[in-house]
């Protein structure tokens, strides 16, 4: 054990030229809390806080839940957080996951051995706690939009946090604070009841948040991979949800139990969005490697890719009431698809293309369907989102924004129509006309600090 | 304006002091740049310091020299950089080995400081730790999901990729310092590419500030860098184990000048010469030469390093100079201390001078007449050059050579269309075509290849970007294949160029002639546009370089002639200059510049004046290449013995003494056929056509011809013919049927001279002659003498002697 301790270090110190990590002490900040924050703060967050512990922080994380201080640094074989990890204090965590491997469980107790010290440097210290909704000086980016289903509310992703607005621009409703510094997706139940966000902090860990809408509760946070999810979908049940992850796999989460129901690899590379079909018993996937792949929602067995691949592809949006997908990506060309293929499908067959839609200026981020399915939007890296009428691929409308749109979503009705992106502010359009009707900043912004860096 | 006084030195004089009195005193300092002026509190910059010694050497005394502020609006850092500390204006003293000057320093409104941008800040530190080189993020694939432009050439577009890509997750306004393009270079996350910023450190710092200032881009006008400065200009070392320290200064157009050595690129070409640190100080290792290549955000600059033999004793040796080529090298190798060889003998030049100009080794009548001469030298092997000149077998031999670089070849013109592109060259050499009107011919030429063989030119290259490429690597030297995909690593040469000299070409069309096999070159009507792949709009076509007099690119699709008449023109700055720098490798061995077809910057010349001269000359004497090929082979320099002196035995860029070159696959057949009195027949041509006379590598196609490094002409590469050494090519010598045959054709040379009964005297003499261009000496000739007595068969004997003589270096090489 101490062997493949002073391995990890080793190979630690040979990844960080030039840093002097060579020393046997272990490091909370780069060795602890990245366990933790992949492992158990999913439970142990101040939104949920199972057994009163709040392990986010390293201040809550020493002064224990419950059953008392979660580390004895004078005794540290006698700590709370070893015996639960060893199994030797039931349940054993992580709750619902493998054990953690015996090496990263002697790192917990060799740090907690060495006084338990907090090593995060000054740089890197969190400028807003959890249990609290950040304090904003500039508008964050905005990456994921949904208008509830009655339209009367619109979710808008903020920094670690969902906002819950007015649909009519009127009034923030409610701030859902959770772990996420990213929420990568939104969208709401068919019967509105539960809102899913999901996202997840980069290069740390995937998060799918189910919350309760009417009292702005979280019912599940469920973590998965080390990296944020992507373009994650429910099913038209709302039973399930569908998420892309870094590590090349769609995972299938049921949402009454928050658990993973299942994990599918079939793409080679990031899968940046899903889809299910109008039964929910198929799903489209697509990623940066290029396919827009056809997947049984209950099984994960493969059924073939949709589309002749041509390049990265990362947005996907079902028509309402057809099995037809819509996928777009770097190329810059929105492509209709047939989910089913009328005959037996050939090497390169594209003959389930319904249409090709005119090129952007710049690479495709988002797509959207109105409600009827009769138009489609089409937002991206161009500094334009425009509106096009589905049957004949014509561009009907073209809402004038800003570089880098993120989320588009049409209303309920299908009047009007909703932007969000890298300058921060929502924007609402009149869908026929594109006439701009609300543009604003979804957070509330603090005048910058003179002494601010 | 005002910067360029800044630049200036200032010589102060020198204060008597005997304080520093363990280090040999200087009498004199001087410092660059002449003054500093901050704009911002974290700017480091510092000057050199450069003392003069008593025997007028210059050593470098930055780091020890004393600065002392008059008033204190400035500091020193422990990194040695002067850092500000309030604003204000006031003189700084300079204090090193007993000798003072003094230089300004400005500190602006330092509340007032620039805005951090991505351009001037961001992008260069991206750069410098590595984000964007080959190996990492800068790949042609990026890495990891995760591409930026190869080293940063494209500003733009890795902006757009940090902000926008994947939605924009590589930020974080709301919380700058957890931004991932943070987390992952100080490894606070995983990170494939270790850790390559510091937490807190100055690069973590302005990426911060950037950050948490909403990631502006930056005004292209203000902050990107209008020219690069390196001080010193030259590095010259009086011998290895000295230092000297470099600085890199950006130069901005609102006039503001940075100090960016720590963020510049610098590197040697010749390490073993010359190495720098990571702290850009220099470093001599052995004597010799070398270039520091400094870059900085696409603007490059090279040095030139010089370190000098350290040993006593140089004293120089006054050869003659013949003309202008022997002052320009004579002046370079006085100053490096370097003695050139003297010329070698009348044999020797005599066979030189012919295998250069003619493709053929002397007769032994030839040399006989030639020794024997008694004419002073130098005017006599001035005449032997004007004769040589004149002779069918000179165009032979440039035929050949324009040949491979124009690529005639039956492979891509038919039987007809290479016979008609080869005898169009043949008459353009033949009637000394000034080399202007040659290229200008060739690049505007229309209509059936047969009719006007020139528009062959385009049958081989056959679209707009082989055109374009072949041109510019022709007849500029400069090799743009690179920038198809990116802006050139080591230039200055952007993909936009690429597409612009690409649009040149667009209207070349090909299509099918009225003769069987012909091909017509045509301007195409339509479709004749050059898109940028990157952005799919037109490009419009525009010249590589600004030169006088280029004349207005029309905006139709006749665009050759404008192109054709900037390119040969005498202010374009690469034609002449690549002409003159080929045709001295082709005598030398070896460009000014070498290779030849590989002109930039960052592959400065051996000989910057010598390359100079004889470019002007070119130009002043309307491009005529034989007065050029004249100026040069009557050159002492040209004429040195291989043989080297203490002073120049490692020498290889300086012209000081001459090296042995291999003979050419078709020249070594020549010789071979002229040595045996013997000659291999090949179908495609009649009976005693010489190698060097073969229309193109279909004849002799895979055998001796080949393995010495005939090129397939497949490219105009100068380095397709190769000369090197190979075990095949031994075991051919050795074995082969070439040679065999020869040696003991029952009609060539040893037969007759046997038949003739010939004395074995005459026998060996002759055989000496023919083979290795000179008279046997006495050692020689009684021991062949002796090996001819020795068996049963005279002639068996004497093809052995033939058979061993051109087996030996002195006949396999030119030297």
């Amino acid at each position: 054990m101490k062997t493949m301790r002073i391995g990890l270090l080793a190979v630690l110190a040979l990844g960080s030229l030039g840093s002097q990590r060579l020393q046997a002490e272990v490091s909370y900040f780069r060795e602890i809390r990245p366990i933790i924050q992949r492992n158990c703060q999913g439970c142990h967050q101040p939104a949920m806080k199972y057994g009163g512990l709040d392990l986010t922080r390293y201040e809550s994380f020493s002064a224990g839940g419950n059953k008392g201080p979660a580390y004895k640094v004078d005794a540290p074989k006698e700590s709370l957080v070893l015996a639960y990890l060893k199994g030797e204090r039931q349940p054993r965590m992580p709750l619902g996951s493998p054990p953690l491997a015996d090496d990263q469980i002697e790192l917990f107790r060799s740090w907690i051995a060495s006084g338990a010290k907090d090593d995060t440097p000054p740089e890197a210290r969190e400028s807003s706690a959890l249990d609290k909704p950040p304090v904003y000086h500039q508008a964050p980016v905005i990456t994921a939009l949904a208008y509830s289903p009655d339209g009367s509310q619109l979710a808008v992703s903020g920094y670690r946090e969902v906002l819950l607005h007015r649909a009519d621009g009127s009034a923030l409703v409610a701030r859902l604070v959770g772990l996420s510094d990213r929420i990568q997706s939104l969208e709401f139940s068919n019967d509105g009841k539960t809102l899913v966000a999901a996202g997840g902090t980069p290069a740390r860990f995937g998060e799918i948040q189910l919350w309760d809408v009417a009292s702005h509760k979280l019912k599940h946070s469920v973590t998965l991979t080390d990296e944020t999810l992507f373009g994650a979908s429910l099913s038209p049940d709302g039973s399930r949800v569908a998420v892309g992850c870094a590590d090349n796999t769609v995972r299938v989460v049921d949402t009454a139990a928050g658990k993973e129901a299942l994990k599918i690899s079939n793409h080679e590379n990031w899968v940046l969005g899903t889809v299910f079909g109008v039964n929910g018993k198929r799903l489209v996937s697509v990623g940066r490697d290029q396919a827009a792949k056809l997947t049984d929602a209950t099984s994960g067995a493969f059924i073939e890719n949709i589309n002749a691949l041509r390049g990265e592809l990362a947005a996907v949006a079902r028509h309402p009431t057809r099995d037809l997908i819509l996928i777009g990506g770097a190329e810059r060309i929105p492509y209709l698809y047939m989910m089913d293929r009328p005959a037996s499908m050939k090497i390169a067959d594209d003959s389930t293309l319904v249409r090709k839609f005119e090129m952007q200026d710049g690479a495709i981020f988002a797509l959207a369907f109105s409600p009827d399915g009769s138009r489609i939007a089409v937002a991206g890296a161009s500094d334009e989102v425009p509106i096009y009428q589905t049957e004949t691929g014509e561009r009907v409308a073209t809402c004038k924004g800003h570089r880098g749109t993120y989320a588009v979503v049409f209303s309920p009705d299908g009047a009007h129509l909703s932007t969000g992106g890298f300058d921060g502010r929502v924007r609402t359009y009149e869908v026929t006309s594109c006439k701009s009707e609300r543009d604003f900043v979804p957070v509330p912004l603090e005048p910058q600090l003179a002494s601010a860096r | 304006m005002r910067n360029r006084i800044w630049v200036i030195a200032v010589i102060m004089i020198a204060a008597p002091c005997g304080a520093f009195a363990a280090d040999q005193n200087v009498t004199a300092l001087s410092v660059t740049p002449a003054a500093l002026v901050f704009r911002s509190p974290d700017e480091g910059m510092r000057v050199l310091v450069m003392g003069t010694t008593a025997e007028g050497e210059q050593i470098d005394l930055s780091e020890a020299a004393r600065l002392d502020p008059a008033e204190s609006i400035v500091k020193r850092g422990a990194d040695g950089l002067l850092y500000p500390v309030r604003q204000g204006e006031t003189k700084v003293t300079v204090t090193a080995r007993g000798a003072q000057a003094q230089f300004m320093v400005r500190v602006g409104d330092l509340t007032k400081a620039p805005q951090v941008s991505f351009l001037r800040d961001v992008e260069p530190i991206l750069n410098k730790v590595g984000c964007t080189s080959g190996t990492c993020h800068g790949s042609a694939k990026g890495k990891n999901g995760f591409k930026l432009s190869l080293r940063g050439y494209d500003p733009e577009f890795d902006y757009e990729v940090l902000l926008y890509d994947m939605s924009g997750r590589r930020f974080n306004r709301a919380d700058p310092a957890r931004s991932l393009m943070l987390a992952k270079p100080t490894q606070q996350v995983p990170h494939g590419g270790g850790l390559r910023i510091e937490l807190g450190s100055r690069y973590y710092n302005t990426i911060l500030k950037w950050i948490s200032a909403g990631v502006p881009y930056g005004d292209p006008k203000v902050d990107r860098v209008e020219k690069l400065e390196v001080l010193p200009k030259e590095v010259f070392m009086h011998g290895p184990s000295k230092a000297q320290q470099v600085l890199a200064l950006a130069h901005y157009s609102d006039g503001s000048v940075r100090d960016v050595t720590r963020e510049a690129n610098i590197s040697s070409n010749t390490p073993e010469v010359a190495d720098v640190d990571p702290s850009a100080r220099v470093k001599g290792e052995r004597k010799g030469e070398a270039a520091l290549l400094v870059r900085y955000e696409g603007k490059f600059v090279a040095v030139p390093v010089t370190v000098l033999n350290p040993n006593p004793g140089f004293a120089w040796n006054n050869l003659p100079q013949y003309n202008y080529v022997d002052e320009l090298i004579d002046a370079k190798l006085k100053r490096l201390k370097i003695l050139p060889s003297p010329a070698v003998d009348d044999a020797e030049f005599l066979r030189r001078v012919s295998l250069d100009l003619i493709g053929l080794p002397p007769t032994p009548e030839e040399l006989r007449v030639f020794i024997t001469d008694k004419t002073d030298s130098p005017a006599k092997r001035r005449r032997m050059v004007d004769r040589l000149i004149a002779r069918p077998e000179f165009v032979d031999h440039w035929t050949l050579k324009w040949g491979d670089l124009l690529q005639v070849s039956r492979r891509y013109l038919g039987d007809k269309g290479m016979w008609e592109f080869r005898g169009w060259i043949r008459d353009s050499i033949a009637q000394n075509k000034p080399y202007d009107k040659f290229v200008y011919e060739l690049l505007t030429a229309r209509g059936s290849s047969y009719e006007n063989p020139a528009a062959n030119f385009f049958r081989v290259t056959r679209n707009a970007k082989a055109s374009m490429e072949k041109t510019t690597q022709l007849f500029m030297g400069v090799r743009l294949v690179c920038t198809q995909c990116h802006d050139h690593p080591f230039e200055k040469w952007t993909q936009n160029q690429y597409y612009q000299m690409t649009a040149f070409f667009g209207s070349v069309g090909l299509k099918p002639g009225f003769q069987s096999g012909d091909e017509i070159v045509y301007d195409k009507r339509e479709d004749y546009d050059i898109k940028h792949p990157k952005t799919g709009r037109v490009v419009a076509a525009k010249y590589l370089v600004a030169s006088i007099g280029a004349p207005p690119i029309p905006n139709s699709p006749e665009r050759r002639e404008a192109l054709v008449e900037w390119l040969t023109s005498k202010d374009n700055p690469f034609f002449a200059r690549a002409i003159a720098n080929r045709l001295w490798s082709y005598f030398l061995g070896r460009g000014i510049i070498e290779p030849v077809d590989d002109i930039r910057a960052s592959n400065p010349p051996a000989n910057e004046a010598l390359l100079e001269a004889l470019t002007k000359d070119l130009t002043d004497h309307a491009f005529d290449l034989r007065y050029l090929m004249k100026t040069i082979v009557n050159s002492r320099a040209y004429q040195a013995g291989i043989q080297t002196n203490v002073w120049n035995d490692d020498d290889k860029v300086n012209f000081s003494h001459a090296v042995p070159r291999r003979l050419g696959a078709e020249a070594l057949m020549d010789a071979l056929a002229l040595a045996a009195g013997s000659r291999p027949k090949f179908p495609e041509v009649p009976p005693d056509t010489k190698a060097e006379e073969f229309p193109d590598p279909h004849v002799g196609k895979d055998g001796f011809l080949d393995v010495f490094g005939r090129p397939a002409r497949e490219s105009s590469c100068e380095c397709e013919r190769r000369s090197d050494i190979s075990l095949p090519q031994a075991l051919n010598l050795v074995n082969g049927r070439t040679i065999g045959d020869a040696v003991a054709d029952p009609k060539g040379r040893v037969a007759g001279l046997i038949l003739e009964g010939a004395s074995d005297r005459a026998i060996v003499e002759d055989l000496y002659l023919a083979a290795l261009c000179r008279y046997p000496t006495a050692k020689e000739y009684d021991t062949a003498a002796a090996y001819l007595k020795s068996g049963e068969s005279r002639a068996a004997w004497a093809q052995d002697l033939l058979w061993s003589l051109v087996n030996s270096k002195a006949f396999l090489y030119n030297r």
